[in-house]
């Protein structure tokens, strides 16, 4: 039964994947603009699933009283307040709650990624005398240094170095990541992947 | 998609579509014709998961942004491979890896590979409800709140380690941050740059890019992941190569057909 289900699961992806490469080669289509519609709607069910994920690992955690339950009962009241503040029509109160409490905290936590990032370049440079490091060290010295005004050569070098080096590295990054992405899509029409094999 | 670009990317597809499905054959019948590359990260998760079994703490695997239907779609199916892989070793253990991300649609990928993991073993009952956890992150400050939500359950949960894959900007520094500050040791990759460039500094081990992908090739032993992990590297020689001829190419025309 388990199998025969795979199949149907396989056979399901391979072509609702084919008519939507179809869809996409050849001309936008009736069929593949329905069945892009019914995967917005798929989506946009997953966050109810997400709220209910959200609920249930904080009041396990609220009623185990395991470490960081306080959190968990904080951020249930702040879930439970935002939803009746939405069913009761309050939408001002929510966007207020949205603006002065959640985008501050991030804001906040922006601040605390600069000194994360600070300690990291800190805790690199402690691994001990590697060329990675010296090279790290170096670049550093002439992006903070080319940057200033008046910095002359080492302005050119700064700039030098991001259109070349730190471009033809962006891109190579790129490049693997896209024909990684393209060989694994290839895969799933395929029906290759192991979701449906197993 | 005006033709020209049709036809490239069917005479790619096809090339992917022939290479994939060739391998596949030849790695079926002889895997060690196909020698892989080493490389560090994957080098690293088997250690990473014996630590876990052995001090009976729970392994972190997180997706990070990344979700089914939109661009990152690969990427997603790239972590469940990942989560697959790390879930199959650590069954034998006590602790069921902690899986976490902030899209909500890698909720049902991740519960159905745990679940689909776990039953490869005998052990479903294992599998708690709250192994896979949503932290819903606002997308215009990033994942700024997903990445706090996680330092918090990466001590919570005295986790043993973590691994993050999928899609980070440069918050992925809080959690990297966090875990070496409790001695924990982390496996880390992004599709993001400036991600990237974080993880490759502060990672204990980084994964660079499409090595995110090659994760069932490295640590299973199917013959369609180690295809496609060859696949990658023969698509990327032919770029090379194409690559190489064109400015071959221009530098000829420019020293020798200037006239």
């Amino acid at each position: 039964m388990t199998r025969l289900w795979s199949i149907l699961a396989a056979l399901v992806a391979v072509g609702v994947g084919l008519v939507a490469l179809f869809g996409l080669l050849v001309t936008p289509n009736p069929v593949t603009n329905a069945l892009l519609q019914i995967a917005a709607i798929t989506i946009a069910l997953s966050v109810l699933i997400g709220i209910l994920n959200l609920y249930s690992v904080h009041l396990r955690r609220l009623i185990s009283r395991g470490r960081g339950s306080g959190y968990s009962l904080v951020m249930l009241i702040a879930a439970g307040l935002v939803i009746f503040l939405w069913l009761s029509d309050q939408d001002d109160a929510n966007m207020t709650l949205l603006e002065t409490v959640q985008v501050a905290l991030e804001s906040a936590l922006a601040g605390l990624v600069l000194f994360a990032l600070v300690y990291g370049a800190y805790r690199y440079m402690r691994r001990g005398v590697t060329w990675g490091g010296l090279l790290f060290t170096v670049v550093l010295l002439i992006m903070l240094i080319g940057v200033l005004p008046g910095s002359g050569t080492i302005g050119q070098i700064r700039a030098w170095l991001l259109a070349v080096p730190v471009s033809a590295g962006e891109r190579g990054i790129l490049l693997g990541i896209a024909l990684a992405t393209v060989v694994t899509g290839v895969r799933v029409l395929i029906g290759q992947d192991r979701n449906y094999r197993e | 998609m005006d033709n020209s670009t049709r036809v490239i990317t069917l005479i790619f597809l096809t090339m992917t579509l022939a290479a994939l499905a060739i391998l596949t054959q030849f790695a079926r019948r002889k895997r060690s014709a196909f020698p892989l590359r080493p490389l560090a990260g994957y080098s690293a998760i088997p250690q990473l998961i014996g630590e876990s079994i052995e001090a009976a703490r729970p392994l972190h695997v997180s997706f990070g942004g990344v979700g089914i239907g939109a661009e990152s779609t690969a990427l997603a199916m790239a972590c469940a491979e990942m989560v697959l892989q790390v879930a199959r070793r650590t069954a034998i253990g006590t602790e069921t890896p902690i899986v976490s991300g902030s899209d909500p649609t890698f909720l049902p990928l991740a519960y159905g590979t745990l679940y689909r993991a776990y039953q490869s073993r005998q052990r479903v009952d294992r599998v708690p409800a709250t192994a896979v956890r949503w932290y819903p992150s606002l997308q215009r400050t990033g994942g700024l709140a997903f990445a706090a939500a996680l330092t918090g359950t990466i001590g919570a949960e005295r986790v043993s380690g973590s691994i993050l894959f999928g899609t980070y900007g440069a918050e992925i520094a809080l959690l990297l941050d966090a875990g070496s500050r409790g001695l924990r040791r982390s496996v880390a990759g992004s599709d993001h740059l400036v991600g990237q460039a974080v993880a490759f500094g502060m990672a204990t081990t980084p994964i660079i890019g499409e090595e995110m992908f090659v994760s069932g090739a490295y640590l299973g032993d199917d013959a369609g992941t180690l295809a496609s992990a060859i696949t990658i590297d023969v698509l990327r020689w032919l770029i090379v190569g194409g690559m190489t001829a064109a400015i071959g190419y221009v530098i000829a025309v420019r020293l020798f057909g200037g006239g």
